[in-house]
């Protein structure tokens, strides 16, 4: 990849697109640069300076905000209004829905795809667009917003997203059971998605020692305490992982899983591995080979995986797409991008 | 006199039997339009498959013949939707009415498009699980109709529209071709972009739907349901603003204007609501017991502090179902003020209701209209209503001066012209208030993605292409009195 290009606005990157520089691979902060497919010859451009709130309106509880925002800027501000982004990930926000490694979401927890209420965007050719409304509800036009979420920015850019927030629950606290089985991690971690307000995040991990399942209960506090004590979890502090490192020599897979299917599927698969509440999870193994075996054991349980952390020409394989999904994303993509810029 | 027989029908009777295929004129009636009855137009045929198969056949042979067509559910679409052009044939999806599978320790649900909404939470109810998306029409609408609408209802305020309980959907492109769009464990692949997201709301104009995967609620422990009356509507509008700013998240936060009350006091949903009040505001909590106990007292202090006349709380389920029956019958009462109602669907931020429905009233008075409000105020979401004759030309332009320029207030106001009716065919022209001619050429683009050919349900949705330039032209758009029972949300 040659240097990087760094728009301080939305005229310049449109400018600068406008230019024809060549293949773009666009990146935030640049965090997630070693999970994706490499993209030789191309400029990286960087939006990071791209980083301001332009809108928090407390009383609606939605934002505008650039794409090159740090998380914990957000956060911060969010948190003197008492309110959150409910999903978890970090980088830049344009990098946490581009590049969304969540899943379904699901019972008590929010995804991405949930919260993003509209875009201003780039097209590759410089033409500057908007999709969907800064309310909360909307559903004038084609959610053209939503191909954000996953594409790790090979269908357009980003410059202004519309955020849906919610109110800082009043009570939280976190907790961790450690050194279960498989099968005792898994019926605990059912359980809890199973709560009336289920933690949110929840997390089971294995490593070499065992299986433990952490994750945050949120609510009002008789509820909080309450839950936790009727299902003697001890209060823990906060160790949500948001990605595993590779091993020496080794990979890392991402993908998503159905949590009923875990109890037959991870003892058949070597490493240390986390899952979430909302079906996502990472598996660190110790060879690509581990990884090539892998990734069929996974499809045959109706899971989704791909190659993440790798040697950058082994990023991106994986469990196959449905032909139909695979044949409209490359349609959308010479709709969006017709000169496949956007590397 | 016979009728003569065209060719694709005959090819159409050759795929699905005689019995599913309908071309006479007369049988044709019950398809003409949707709940918005001014757009009328009496389809080439209809056909009614009863596998995905059988809609990629149909599919295939109209494909080749260049002959558009439309995918309907239960036709209870406000936007014009389902409405098909003459040269069209009608896909009618409510044969495929089976639920293929469901879930419970994964919280899911596989359905064909015709499954009823309220259907599928009767399916489910006894495993203590539902369907949260809840449009007040979920008695009758599909979800077919539902995930191409992206369609709301009061809960959607805590638990979001129907986009945000669709794990994946098997299409059938207008090609014939298949495509899986998510399915059970996610709507999508890492590294795939969220298609499913993308194809709610399309409104028909993607492909059809043929089986569809949602994710399912566990039922909550306990439901606490609380009507204020109020004075004013500003008093009514403080205190959702009041309740939210508090850091709640009710289940559903609805409000009755004053008109609205007495046409629902004066009608068969009678509920009890004071006639003489302003405002009434239906507050509905749910979650964990002892959760619910407590935000119930901070609902009642914020009622209590902008001055309510009366604060109410329904003691069991048959009073929860009778403060909802005025709600849910509200459309119903007001089709009985006047020949014909239009109804509008518009979205503010939840902090500009107060001042948008002042702006409201006075367009109401300008055009010497007959307006009632019923909205989410939660959600922002208005459904100012026109009640007017249609056979009488100068209400009739009043009417739909008084619905654009409310239109306009509402994106004045940072919002939508449509929070969950969808465009239609009924709002091609309103389109224009929100989307520069290049936002819509970047949607017509993704829309190609799916049908270059433009076979499926053209003229939704998006202004034809030649029409972006038409965005000024007036609507000539009305919604006729719709029927007794239930109305729009
Ligand atoms: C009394 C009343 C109350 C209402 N209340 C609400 C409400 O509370 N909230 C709300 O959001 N809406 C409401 N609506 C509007 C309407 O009920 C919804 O839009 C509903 O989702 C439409 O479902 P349907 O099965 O009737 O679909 P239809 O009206 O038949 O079709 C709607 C659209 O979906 C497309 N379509 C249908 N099936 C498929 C499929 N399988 N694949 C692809 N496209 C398909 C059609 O082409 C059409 O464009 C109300 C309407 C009425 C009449």
């Amino acid at each position: 990849m040659t240097a990087a290009l760094e728009p301080a606005s939305a005229d310049e990157l449109a400018a600068l697109l406008r230019n024809r520089p060549g293949r773009v691979r666009l990146a935030g902060s640049g965090s997630r640069r070693d999970r994706l497919p490499p993209a030789d010859g191309a400029v990286e451009v960087r939006l990071h300076r791209l980083a301001g709130i332009q809108r928090l309106d407390a009383g609606d509880q939605t934002c505008s905000v650039e794409p090159g925002l740090p998380r914990e800027r957000l956060d911060a501000a969010l948190a003197e209004k008492d309110l959150e982004l409910p999903c978890p990930g970090g980088g830049t926000l344009g990098g946490l829905f581009a590049h969304d490694p969540l899943g379904a979401g699901g019972p008590g927890n929010v995804a991405p795809r949930s919260l993003l209420l509209g875009l201003e965007g780039v097209l590759a050719d410089g033409t500057r667009f908007r999709s969907g409304a800064r309310v909360v509800k909307s559903v004038a036009g084609f959610d053209v917003h939503k191909l954000l979420v996953g594409s790790d920015g090979r269908l357009f850019a980003a410059t202004l997203l519309h955020l849906r927030l919610r109110p800082r629950p009043p009570a939280a606290a976190w907790f961790r059971r450690a050194g279960l089985e498989v099968a005792a991690a898994c019926r605990l971690f059912q359980a809890l998605r199973a709560q009336p307000v289920p933690p949110a995040p929840l997390q089971l991990r294995r490593t070499a020692d065992g299986c433990a399942v952490t994750g945050r209960f949120a609510g009002r506090a008789a509820y909080v305490g309450e839950r936790l004590r009727a299902l003697e979890l001890p209060e823990h502090t906060p160790d949500p992982v948001d990605h595993l490192a590779a091993p020496a020599g080794g990979e890392v897979l991402a993908g998503i899983v159905l949590p009923s299917r875990l109890p037959d599927l991870l003892p058949a698969l070597a490493g240390t591995f986390v899952l979430r509440g909302d079906g996502r999870f990472e598996l660190a193994v110790a060879s690509p080979a581990a990884a090539d075996a892998a990734l069929p054991q996974l499809a045959a349980h109706g899971a989704h995986a791909r190659i993440a952390a790798a040697a950058p020409a082994r990023r991106g394989r994986g469990t196959p797409l449905d032909p139909g999904a695979e044949h409209l994303l490359a349609r959308l993509r010479r709709a969006l991008d017709p000169d496949g810029v956007l590397a | 006199m016979l009728r003569p027989v065209s060719n694709l029908e005959r090819e159409l009777v050759r795929l699905l039997g005689a019995q599913r295929v309908l071309a006479d004129p007369d049988s044709l009636l019950a398809w003409e339009c949707d709940g918005f009855t001014v757009h009328r137009s009496r389809p080439r045929a209809v056909v009614q498959p009863e596998s995905t198969a059988e809609v990629q056949a149909v599919l295939r042979l109209l494909h080749a013949g260049r002959v558009p067509f439309v995918p309907r559910g239960a036709g209870t679409c406000l936007s014009g939707g389902p409405t098909a052009g003459e040269r069209a044939v009608v896909i009618d999806l409510l044969r495929m009415r089976q639920v293929l599978a469901i879930a419970a320790d994964d919280l899911y649900a596989v359905v064909q498009p015709g499954v009823v909404n309220l259907d599928l939470t009767a399916a489910v109810r006894h495993l203590g699980l539902h369907y949260a998306p809840d449009p007040s029409s979920q008695s009758v609408c599909t979800i077919g109709g539902n995930l191409a609408e992206n369609s709301g209802g009061p809960h959607c305020l805590k638990y979001g529209t129907t986009a945000d309980h669709v794990l994946g959907a098997l299409v059938v492109l207008p090609d014939g071709r298949l495509a899986r769009l998510g399915d059970p464990a996610g709507p999508r692949p890492p590294g795939v972009p969220d298609l499913p997201g993308l194809f709610c709301g399309s409104e028909g104009t993607f492909g059809i739907a043929t089986e569809i995967t949602v994710r399912l609620c566990r039922d909550p422990e306990s439901v606490r349901t609380l009507l204020a009356a109020f004075a004013s509507m500003r008093d009514a509008c403080r205190t959702v603003s009041d309740i939210v700013g508090r850091g709640l998240v009710p289940a559903a936060l609805e409000v009755l204007d004053q008109s609205t009350i007495r046409a629902v006091e004066a009608s068969v949903y009678r509920a009890g609501y004071p006639a003489g009040a302003a405002a009434v505001l239906l507050v509905e909590l749910d979650g964990p017991e002892s959760s619910t106990a407590e935000e119930l007292e901070e609902v009642r202090a914020c009622a209590a502090g902008h001055a309510a006349l009366r604060i109410e709380l329904a003691s069991d389920p048959a009073e929860r179902a009778r403060l909802w029956k005025g709600r849910k019958g509200a459309f119903g009462a007001m089709g009985r003020l006047a020949t014909d109602l239009y109804v509008l669907d518009g979205v503010v931020p939840r902090t500009r209701l107060e001042e948008a429905l002042a702006r409201i009233a006075a367009i109401g008075e300008r055009h010497g209209v007959v307006l009632n409000n019923v909205f989410h105020a939660g959600d922002g979401n208005l459904h100012p209503n026109i009640s007017f004759d249609g056979r009488d030309a100068d209400q009739t332009a009043r009417a739909m001066a008084a619905g654009n320029e409310i239109l306009q207030v509402c994106v004045d106001l940072g919002g939508s012209i449509t929070g969950e009716h969808g465009v239609g065919s009924e709002k091609l022209d309103h389109i224009g208030m929100m989307f520069s001619p290049t936002d819509l050429e970047v949607m017509a683009r993704v829309r190609a993605a799916f049908d270059p050919d433009g076979l499926c349900n053209p003229g939704k949705a998006l202004p034809q292409r030649a029409a972006c330039a038409e965005v000024a032209k007036w609507p000539q758009m009305v919604a006729r009195v719709l029927g007794e029972g239930e109305g729009p949300a």
